[in-house]
């Protein structure tokens, strides 16, 4: 019994998209440590904030995209999502200098100001990011019997390009072209994304 | 019979790890007196006779130890933190001295021996470090000596004091934190130094890691002297003209017996090295300036610089 059909240019362009988005949202975590060490330290608790914030922003991210595809079942919902955290990637470069100053200057380097500097970083890009693979996995789903093999399938491309997002990021990007071409790169490749999404649901043959 | 090979195997195998785990042994004479683990840091304390060591982990090769010689508080067994005390004779003036990375806080201490009316601050990120530096290494609370529990760079970004003398060595070992090596580090570092005032710093010359320090450094410093010490190097970076070797002798000579120092800055100045950094044999013309969006300290520590030819 078929919940739904997705026609197979929009399962091709799902899947392509869990693995670049995987890909952006765990490299940004690692680009993330160089936008915060200037100003915080390099040390375990600047890490420990990345870590919590990111995790933070996934279930964030799994919480809204879960209850958006049970109300709006369109593959709109992650094209745009994408495409937002895009737009945010690339205000980063240009504005990420000052934010992190005035947050050293005004609450200091303790444990809050490293969390709401990573938050202010992280949290409203990867949240969107996150709302993808459950959206994806109920755009995938035909029958309630299958589900568990599409959400397999999801999670393990999206986690295949995470692993690929942090070795990229840090032994070829980090090393070659700077962190603010990198995040640069990052917002092509998003916006890149969320335009073989929105392509592929206009030719869905439905 | 092959049960019996097996068998055999098995006890082989034991044995050779017994005769490993036993030359291993053999080979460090060090009593390993306390470990601690650290925010930061595995840290290991070993004694050799009057010798106490810190160190960072089991890796005798890769991890920079701090050596404290509890029989005589002026001697610096670690022939590098002699040279950073080269410093002295660089400065207009000695009325002031900063320290990032204090470690065991050798050099620190023999500074504020020798000068005890001059304020030496020493930034630490590790509590645990300062702990066992008071504890082993023969470092007390003294007036005009002071430690400060920081990451060095969010130290100086708010420290409004200038220093005659800033020594940086807070890198050791394998980790080398990308922050305080890149020129907005230094730039900070510079405004923080008082009229006449120098940066001395440690620099680990094995790899292109040196390169790029060396040019960064260069990049806000104009004048950068090598001195080459077992191993390590020492940058020695100030502003304006490049000083002649018969002046910094005659403070050499001047601070020596002024200090009454215990390694004699007259006998250091024979080292200087005033290396060309650009068009030069010793720093490879093709390292990039390190900066805050592009610094790959990793990346170019993995990278052997062989043949260094110093003139």
């Amino acid at each position: 019994m078929a919940i739904t059909t997705a026609s197979r240019l929009l399962a091709i362009s799902i899947f392509f998209n869990a693995f670049v988005v995987g890909g952006v949202l765990m490299g940004f975590e690692m680009l993330g440590s160089r936008y915060l060490f200037p100003y915080f330290g390099g040390g375990i608790g600047t890490w420990a904030s990345l870590i919590s914030t990111v995790l933070c922003a996934l279930s964030i991210g799994y919480f809204a995209g879960g209850a958006f595809v049970d109300r709006y079942h369109s593959a709109r919902i992650i094209a745009g999502a994408i495409l937002l955290a895009a737009i945010y990637l690339a205000l980063v470069p240009a504005t990420a200098d000052p934010v992190m100053a005035n947050i050293l200057k005004s609450i200091g380097d303790g444990p809050a100001a490293i969390l709401l500097a990573s938050a202010a970083l992280l949290l409203i890009p990867l949240s969107l990011l996150g709302t993808f693979s459950p959206v994806a996995v109920g755009l995938l789903t035909r029958s309630a019997e299958k589900s568990g093999g599409v959400a397999g399938l999801v999670y393990g491309v999206s986690t295949i390009g995470n692993v690929a997002g942090t070795l990229i990021t840090t032994f070829m990007l980090i090393p070659t072209i700077g962190s603010r071409s990198i995040t640069y790169l990052y917002a092509v490749a998003l916006a890149v994304c969320a335009g073989i999404l929105f392509l592929s649901i206009r030719k869905k043959s439905l | 019979m092959l049960v019996r090979l097996l068998a055999a195997g098995i006890i082989g195998l034991v044995l050779s790890a017994a005769v490993l785990i036993a030359g291993s042994e053999a080979q460090d004479s060090r009593d390993l007196i306390e470990s601690k683990e650290s925010l930061y840091n595995n840290i290991y304390v070993y004694r050799q006779g009057p010798y106490y060591s810190m160190t960072f982990g089991y890796n005798r090769t890769i991890y920079t130890e701090s050596i404290y010689n509890s029989l005589d508080d002026r001697d610096l067994p670690v022939v590098y933190t002699r040279f950073m005390t080269a410093s002295l004779m660089y400065a207009k003036n000695v009325n002031s001295i900063l320290e990032i990375g204090f470690g065991g806080g050798r050099t620190a201490w023999y500074l504020h021996r020798f000068l005890p009316q001059v304020p030496v601050t020493s930034v630490e990120l590790d509590p645990a470090i300062v702990e066992l530096s008071h504890k082993y290494f023969g470092i007390k609370d003294e007036p005009n000596f002071q430690v400060v529990n920081r990451d060095g760079r969010i130290f100086l970004g708010n420290s409004k004091d200038r220093y005659d003398i800033i020594l940086i060595d807070a890198y050791r070992g394998p980790f080398v934190p990308f922050h305080l090596l890149t020129k907005e580090f230094y730039q900070i570092v510079k405004d923080h130094l008082a009229d006449g005032g120098v940066v001395a710093q440690n620099i680990e010359p094995s790899t292109m890691l040196f390169d790029s320090a060396a040019k960064t450094i260069n990049a806000v410093f104009p004048q950068v002297d090598f001195y080459v010490a077992e191993g390590n190097v020492v940058t020695i970076a100030y502003d304006g003209p490049p000083r002649s070797n018969d002046d910094l002798d005659r403070v050499a000579r001047e601070r020596d017996s002024a200090y009454n120092l215990h390694y004699s800055l007259h006998d250091m100045l024979a080292q200087r090295r005033q290396t060309p950094i650009q068009g030069g044999n010793v720093i490879d013309p093709k390292a990039k300036v390190l900066t805050d969006d592009f610094a790959p300290v990793e990346a170019l520590k993995a990278i052997e610089a062989h043949n260094r030819k110093w003139q």
